[in-house]
């Protein structure tokens, strides 16, 4: 058991409080949103932002959920420099778990 | 839970007052602040009945997204902070109107045309006021003198571009680049004007502001420092030109003042019961002001810095989103989100190409302060270390790091020896060093057997006593299998009641139960299971054994440590590290009817959670 853990582990993602406190920080500029190459439809950083924590999930925001595929783009515009990529990785898991329940 | 002895104290011929509209919590100011706190307070209580009061026409919106709005990349609709028609979702009623004075010993407020409104608990979140130009300076009326502060002024300004070819920015902060830029962005002439010898004097010093300055420039700014306007020049009522303090006039067609912003105290003053403001209201680590229920958030409120120990307001969006949260979570008698701390000062923006970050005090005379300062790499970054511990972060360059991780760096007051050159070239990566923290502090867990998981899965494994060894299934085994056909030794009897038995019988209970047991046991509720991190379970935490786990820590030697629960994380970011001692305890006055010993005991925190700590 204490073998799997190891003392040097790298978690590449952030955690729920970690998610919580970024969206947050967010000042909801869209410069993320610009910058997605697989956002298809109009999705508002507010809808996302709420979705992404916690509630039910939109269509358009699940099918946006679907299509980010984790290219990292939005993470450097950010002017508070946060990481849209681990939030969407949040709602993706979420978007998972809910379809589980169903 | 302040509240509750409250309630039989007041007088019940209010709320039996037909003529009084009355509402469990009363908003005053739908800002972000105010419109968080109120859908917190739902949350957690989805029966009492919330107003928000408020004098503004629009929904809440991004308000730092308003630079954006100015340079044409965010629509009017793209604004909204919350989805519309949040407030009716969530049934917050809201008000339109004017709060005018708060009556404190009856509970109520008066609205504008004498109508009283009745609160149990209230949050005061009117927000700031644009400080403008001096009252004496000649023309501050004329047409086209401008304070960015509100929607109204930023679709002023879009409606004014136009006709814009030259313009003259004041003042010396964030908003006054920012400004600048959104301007220089449609190609408008921009002559700056600070008053003192370099940009943020506070925050960054000589050679920081100068990187700054010259990215502004290279962007066809015109910066004119140490320098103040004397008078506006106008034609017919609109700006036509600025006369400095050099007697120089720079002609332009619009003045926009970046001066800087004040809370909006006024409610303070007409306050019946007497409310201490100085630049703002000041509040404790609750939110509470020095007034009985009454509670304030967002730019008005002033918080005292865990660094300075000065009350100040932090007039910034993730300030206010903060403090909501918990004004809304307390004034529904929930104290538990207001355990986290708020720590230092934090601020992050893109100028253009170069993106500037300050978290702390990264300035400091304080001579027990180490600074360390890097320019390789084309950006710029100034460290304070204090005793091993990072205070403040300055960073300017064309990467952003991860300012949050090191604004939680500072917070807890994480050792950064180890990690101090990364920190410095601007290459550190706070991921991996927060994790690996994060991954001894769970092994520290794990040695000492604390968690509940660990102690169930144990517990049958030692009611087994022992797994037989191999050489007790050999020779009981062996005689068997090479002898299936033969008869029953007359040793046999004595097999079925030793270690065979052992064998089947315990574990084949145990064995069934162990899914079951996992998911009775409340250890990863579907939401905050990670399956990336593999979030920690909560772990129950007594006394004793609190402190059988410092021992431990101590004895992983120099392996860093998160510590994981919150009172040594306040010792360290509530010291106040810079502040001069001699300053006057302001405590004791200011909250006077909090019962000291009852708030301690509702600090006593029950559980650690992993990952709560920022």
């Amino acid at each position: 058991m204490l073998r799997l853990l190891k003392p040097n582990a790298i978690i590449l993602h952030k955690t729920r409080p970690q998610v919580g406190q970024e969206i947050q920080a967010c000042i909801g500029c869209n410069e993320c949103i610009l910058a997605c190459p697989a956002v298809a439809e109009p999705i508002t950083i507010d809808m996302l932002n709420r979705e992404t924590i916690s509630g039910p999930i939109s269509e358009p925001v699940a099918r946006f959920a679907r299509a980010c595929y984790q290219c990292g783009a939005c993470v450097s515009p950010c002017p508070v420099g946060l990481h849209r990529d681990a939030m969407m990785l949040w709602l993706k898991v979420r978007l998972l778990s809910m379809v589980e329940e169903e | 839970m302040i509240n509750e002895p409250n309630k039989q104290l007041v007088p019940h011929q209010y709320k039996s007052n037909s003529s009084l509209d009355h509402a469990d919590i009363v908003i005053i100011g739908n800002g972000i602040a105010g419109l968080t706190a109120a859908v917190e307070a739902r949350h957690i209580s989805p029966d009492k009945r919330i107003v928000i009061v408020t004098s503004q026409i629009h929904p809440t919106i991004n308000t730092p997204a308003l630079k954006q709005f100015a340079i044409g990349k965010l629509t009017r609709e793209q604004l909204l902070a919350y989805p519309a028609g949040t407030e009716r979702a969530e049934r917050i009623h809201v008000v339109h109107s004017h709060v005018t004075e708060i009556h404190a010993q009856s509970k109520y407020i008066t609205l504008s045309g004498n109508r009283g409104f009745g609160y149990n608990s209230l949050l005061i979140a009117t927000g700031s006021n644009p400080q403008g130009l001096p009252e004496q300076t000649p023309g501050r009326n004329f047409d086209g003198v401008l304070t960015l502060h509100r929607l109204q002024d930023y679709l002023d300004l879009r409606r004014r571009l136009g006709e814009l070819e030259e313009a003259v920015v004041v003042g010396g902060g964030v908003h006054a680049i920012e400004t600048v830029m959104g301007l220089l962005y449609w190609g408008i002439r921009v002559h700056w004007l600070i008053r003192g010898k370099t940009f943020m004097g506070r925050m960054l010093d000589e050679a920081a502001s100068e990187i700054v300055l010259n990215n502004v420039r290279k962007a066809g700014a015109i910066i004119h420092l140490q320098t103040e306007i004397a008078g506006i020049v106008g034609r017919v009522g609109a700006v036509a030109g600025v006369i400095t303090n050099h007697q120089e006039m720079i002609p332009c067609q619009m003045v926009l003042t970046c001066t800087g912003t004040q809370a909006a105290t006024a409610l303070a003053k007409s306050c019946s019961v007497p409310m201490l403001f100085k630049n703002g209201i000041m509040v404790d680590d609750k939110l509470r002001t020095s007034v009985r229920d009454i509670y304030a958030a967002g730019d008005v409120a002033a918080l005292k810095n865990p660094q300075t120990g000065s009350y100040e307001p932090r007039a910034q969006w993730y300030a206010a989103v903060a403090q909501g949260r918990i004004a809304g979570s307390m004034m529904v008698g929930n104290k538990e989100l207001a355990q986290q701390i708020f720590g230092v000062h934090w601020h992050a923006t893109h100028l253009g190409e170069l993106s500037m970050l300050t978290v702390g005090e990264p300035l400091s005379n304080n001579p027990r302060i180490e600074s360390y300062t890097d320019t390789s790499q084309g950006g710029y970054r100034r460290l304070a270390v204090f005793d091993d511990r990072l205070v403040g972060y300055l960073a300017l360059g064309a990467a952003q790091p991860d300012s949050l991780a090191i604004k939680r760096i500072i917070d807890e007051g994480t050792p950064v020896r180890s990690v101090l050159k990364s920190l410095l070239k601007g290459n550190f990566d706070a991921r991996s060093y927060l994790s690996r923290q994060r991954s001894h502090s769970t092994r520290n867990l794990l040695t000492q057997q604390l968690p509940n998981l660990i102690k169930r899965e144990e517990r049958p494994a030692t009611a087994v006593q022992r797994m037989p060894t191999t050489d007790e299934m050999n020779s009981y085994r062996i005689p068997r299998q090479t002898d299936p056909l033969a008869l029953p030794r007359p040793t046999t009897p004595v097999q079925p009641s030793t270690p065979t038995f052992r064998q089947t019988g315990p574990l084949g209970q145990y064995i069934p139960e162990q899914p079951s047991r996992i998911v009775d046991t409340p250890i990863l509720p579907d939401d905050d299971f990670n399956p990336f991190t593999g979030s920690l379970p909560e772990v129950e935490l007594n006394v004793t054994e609190r402190s059988v786990r410092r021992n431990s820590i101590e004895n992983w030697g120099n392996s860093p440590v998160t510590p994981t629960y919150n009172p040594p994380l306040q010792n360290y970011a509530r010291d106040n590290v810079l502040a001069a001692s001699d300053k006057k305890q302001l405590h004791y006055k200011l909250w006077s009817y909090i019962d000291p010993a009852l708030d301690a005991q509702d600090n006593v925190v029950p559980n650690i959670q992993e990952g709560d700590i920022f």
